[in-house]
């Protein structure tokens, strides 16, 4: 037992190792040279803005934590005495735990969003000047920043709960930790999404249809607002979407670890298991960020790709020896395979949707000649096609993970949640590879901006193209993670109300589990549609912004006055943190309501509802919205037209609704249901006892 | 100081400025203070033209600074017929400003294009704008429109560009062209194979399109014709304008 114990020691070890080299990295990309003065002086607008949100973000999340905190420790300080109900006891230090848990948990995952999005607008502009000499340098800039929100993101988590781990002995309060990061990431990510895309449709639709400016151009008053989004949404926002998946993976697998009914030697085993397959996760990514270089005259994309494949084939082998010669039973390396296969042909399968070597997005291209109508048909049509292979990985990655695990006498649940954990265990090289998008995209926009040469924009467009593929792969990646994330939370939350004498019963001939099902699928497209609808208010808000600015100081446009940025930047951060309220307290709320009024078992058919409508909504919202997007920029390279054609102004109407889609609604989704499990486990023992509907 | 004078095809007006070519471009696409917007296409004519149909000393004396000492932006001598009573000697530069207001300047060529061996498609600028096919060369589709003797209707002079037709050009039969940036293609591709295969030489494909340009689509540059002069204004080639006009080569979508 002891062993394992001392696992727990190493999974810290490798945290600090892995922050370590993230404030190695930081360090290492501030020195680099930040170019001229015009560039630092754009780099700066965005860095004030992107600062300007996250100090608001954070504000107003700190304070809902601390509410949130405190309705924990007083829930979890009411102990039910018998498993009927009854008299209660008072346990403060148990509540006080629970709400400690929460807030290192929040706090851990804003820690790591706040770093990775430090980097990236210190990396942007270091990486413009990099791209006058060369596009390896540029690139090793530019995945070196990337490499730090990666790292520190898996650093911050597993120490986090290694130490929450150690210091109460009971997974049930890494719960509190997962719970606390999941409501962060949940805000973090649809309030980046709501900034990142009002900003992006007040720029395009303005500036580029109205008004006739190219993109990243400085007389567009919503260019800064439009580069700050790239940082809230795609870099913090991103990053504590993944921080959620992998910090809920691992606990889950933690809960139902402790309750396989297994003797205490094992019992600590499987619980500390899926630490241990994160330690070698970071070790792989490590190994596999340090190999991951372009020399002159190489394609970006295919060494981010080999970067993951690289990681991948590496954490495999670590953990093939780990089970061969610690006597671990061998149905985890089976599982932990089978999550690292799906994970990464799910990742290239949505590339297949969104990238324009492949039929969907030319097959819209090409229709869009005939009109915006038939682009969005198509577009649409293929992103529910989208569906079928990730849906598949899914369903084959549960079902082998589970077969492997009982073929191996492993609980066959177990091994879902341990598929998972290996999808995720190397997020940290995922997380590197997503993050370098958004700062090569703001290179790009600085070099734009400050007037570097077209050379450089060339390098610059290289490596915007890589990052847009990286993306689409990480965005397949954390939804079919998410998915195997949540079923193994669905097992953990049925294990936490059994564990409280109450025995669960979810099956479709209950109506009441039937009410659950059908509340549970209602609440993802209800929940997309208050993000979307957001995005569109805020967006009406930015474009009367920038058409006034416009119209007003003509000397904008003759480039003779300067725009006023703040205000578009300062509007974009006030609508997306008023955005937010409804879909948080439905997110919490919802499934909390459901629990205490309909019962348990209720509860179990709201979670399995939610989870197969948002898997489904999450893929068809993020391929779609890349197919369109896509689309336009094909287009855009002389294609059925070409820019200012028919058929361009039909893409740029479905890029248009599928921004909200692709940015917002779609990847906030995975965070949704894992805030919905997670809040569904955290509160089952509660919920277990008292409920309305008896 | 500097005073310009400018033979605007965008509408067709000689303005007297004193902006330089490329602040007058600015001006006239973005900066008005009457917020008037659009493309603007402007040739910079010789300050010492002179002819009696156009008031040039009299604009020339109100073209002086405002008084908070700014510089005059335009004073129009003439907003109709202007292009047939100028002197084609005089025309020394022609400048396209994008939408946005970016401007690029073309220097005249003796290298005039002749093209025979293709079809062409014409977009008239000025004095009327359709937009026509052809199979006559830009010598020959001048001589038809401005010298034709025996024509019933001709103009007194001309500006026009040739747009691209990709395979069309060669096989407007079968070439593809679902690349090709124009409305109404299947129109286009029947006009084409009717002045192939026709008695035709020149067919209109549409008779009000708009006077704007999608620069992008520019074979090779802009001719301008009267009865005694043929001037060619070549653009230059999308790599060359990318390294030397990257602001222009952006804005105009090349």
């Amino acid at each position: 037992m002891e062993n394992y114990i001392n696992w727990i020691y190493i999974a810290i070890g490798a945290g600090l190792i892995s922050i370590g080299v993230a404030f190695y990295l930081y360090f290492w990309v501030l020195k680099q040279d930040p170019g001229t003065e015009r560039a630092k002086e754009v780099a700066s607008w965005i860095k004030e803005g992107a600062n300007a949100y996250l100090v608001k973000l954070y504000r107003s999340l700190g304070i809902l934590a601390v509410v949130i905190a405190f309705i924990i420790a007083i829930v979890f300080s009411i102990q039910p005495e018998t498993a009927g109900g009854g008299s209660v006891t008072l346990q403060i230090k148990e509540g006080l735990t629970m709400a400690l848990a929460f807030i290192a948990g929040s706090l851990s995952s804003a820690i790591a969003g706040y770093m990775g999005m430090r980097v990236a607008v210190e990396a942007n502009v270091r990486t413009a000047t990099a791209a006058n000499f060369s596009l390896a340098k540029a690139f090793k800039l530019s995945f070196n920043a990337g490499a730090v929100l990666g790292l520190a993101m898996v650093g911050m988590a597993i120490i986090g709960m290694s130490l929450i781990l150690l210091w109460t002995g009971t997974p049930e309060v890494v719960l509190g930790f997962s719970f606390g990061a999941s409501v962060l990431a949940l805000l973090a990510k649809a309030g980046g999404g709501i900034y990142t895309k009002a900003a992006d449709i007040a720029a395009d639709l303005v500036g580029k249809i109205e008004v006739g400016i190219p993109e990243d151009d400085p007389r567009n008053p919503a260019v800064v607002a439009d580069n700050v989004g790239d940082n809230v949404g795609d870099v913090a926002g991103m990053g504590a979407d993944i921080f959620d998946s992998y910090v809920a993976s691992t606990v889950a697998v933690m809960v139902l670890g402790a309750s396989l009914g297994l003797s205490q030697v094992d019992q600590v085993k499987y619980t500390v298991i899926p630490l241990i397959l994160c330690v070698f996760g970071i070790l792989a990514s490590l190994i596999g960020i340090a190999l991951v270089r372009v020399k002159e005259g190489q394609k970006p994309g295919p060494a981010l790709n080999r970067g993951t494949i690289i990681t991948t084939i590496i954490f495999a082998v670590f953990m093939f020896v780990f089970v061969y010669f610690a006597d671990v039973n061998p149905g985890i390396f089976w599982a932990t395979l089978t999550g690292l296969i799906a994970g990464v042909i799910i990742g290239f399968t949505s590339d297949y949707f969104t990238n324009d070597q492949y039929k969907p997005v030319r097959e819209t291209s090409r229709v869009s000649t005939s009109g915006a109508a038939i682009n969005i048909i198509t577009g649409y049509s293929y992103g529910l096609i989208s569906i079928v292979p990730s849906v598949i990985g899914v369903a084959a990655a549960t079902l082998i993970a589970f077969y492997a695990a009982e073929h191996f006498g492993l609980s066959g649940i177990y091994g879902i949640g341990i598929s998972a954990v290996g999808m995720l265990s190397i997020s940290g090289m995922i997380v590197s590879a997503d993050a370098y998008g958004p700062i090569v995209d703001n290179a790009r926009g600085i070099a734009e901006m400050s007037g570097m040469g077209h050379e450089v924009i060339v390098i610059a467009d290289e490596l915007d193209s890589a990052g847009n593929t990286a993306k689409a792969i990480t965005k397949g990646f954390s939804i079919g993670a998410a998915a195997l994330t949540v079923i193994a939370l669905f097992a953990a939350y049925s294990e936490v109300v059994e564990d409280a004498g109450v025995s669960i019963a979810i099956s479709l001939r209950e109506p009441i589990v039937v009410a659950g099902v059908f509340l549970g699928a209602m609440t993802p497209p209800l929940f997309s549609a208050l993000l979307m609808l957001a995005v569109t208010h805020n967006a009406f808000d930015m474009i009367k912004e920038t058409r006034r600015q416009f119209s007003e100081e003509p000397g904008i446009l003759a480039g003779t006055h300067k725009p006023d940025y703040g205000r578009l930047v300062s509007l974009a951060s006030e609508g997306a943190l008023s955005s937010l309220v409804l879909p948080a307290i439905l997110a919490i709320g919802l499934p909390l309501l459901t629990g205490f009024v309909l019962g348990p078992n209720a509860l179990g058919g709201f979670l399995g509802g939610s989870i197969f409508t948002g898997v489904i909504f999450a893929l068809l919202m993020s391929n779609a919205g890349g197919l369109w997007d896509n689309a336009k920029k094909y287009i855009e390279t002389g294609k059925f037209g070409g820019p200012g054609s028919d058929a361009h102004k039909a893409a740029v109407v479905g890029d248009t609704v599928g921004d909200p889609f692709k940015d917002t609604a779609g990847p906030s989704l995975n965070t949704l249901i894992t805030v919905m499990s997670l809040v569904s486990s955290l509160f089952a023992p509660i919920i277990a006892v008292f409920y309305l509907f008896k | 100081m500097a005073i310009y004078l400018y033979l605007s095809l965008l509408p067709e007006a000689l303005i007297a400025s004193m902006l330089s070519p490329e602040e007058f471009g600015t001006y006239y696409a973005v900066g008005s203070a009457k917020k008037s917007r659009g493309q603007a296409m402007f040739f910079e004519v010789d300050p010492d033209f002179r002819h009696p149909y156009f008031r040039v000393e009299e604009a020339y004396e109100r073209c002086v600074p405002h008084e908070d000492g700014s510089l005059k932006s335009s004073v129009y001598i003439s907003v109709y017929r202007v292009l047939e009573h100028i002197d084609f000697d005089a025309l020394m530069h022609l400048y396209l400003t994008t939408m946005d207001g970016r401007t690029l300047e073309l220097s005249p060529s003796n290298q005039i294009p002749n093209g025979k061996e293709h079809l062409h498609l014409y977009q008239e600028v000025v004095p009327v704008s359709p937009m026509v096919v052809s199979r006559l060369g830009p010598m020959e589709f001048i001589d038809q429109i401005v010298r034709n003797p025996v024509s019933l209707v001709s103009l007194p002079a001309i500006v026009f560009t040739e747009l691209q037709l990709g395979e069309l050009a060669d096989d407007p039969e079968m070439g593809l062209m679902e690349n090709l940036p124009y409305s109404n293609r299947d129109h286009l591709r029947q006009c084409l194979t009717d002045v192939k295969t026709k008695y035709v030489s020149t067919k209109m494909v549409d008779r009000s399109h708009s006077p704007e340009v999608q620069y992008r689509t520019i074979k090779n540059g802009f001719f301008v014709g009267n009865q005694t002069h043929l001037r060619y204004f070549p653009m230059p080639s999308p790599e060359e304008i990318r390294i030397n006009n990257y602001r222009w080569f952006r804005s105009a979508n090349i």
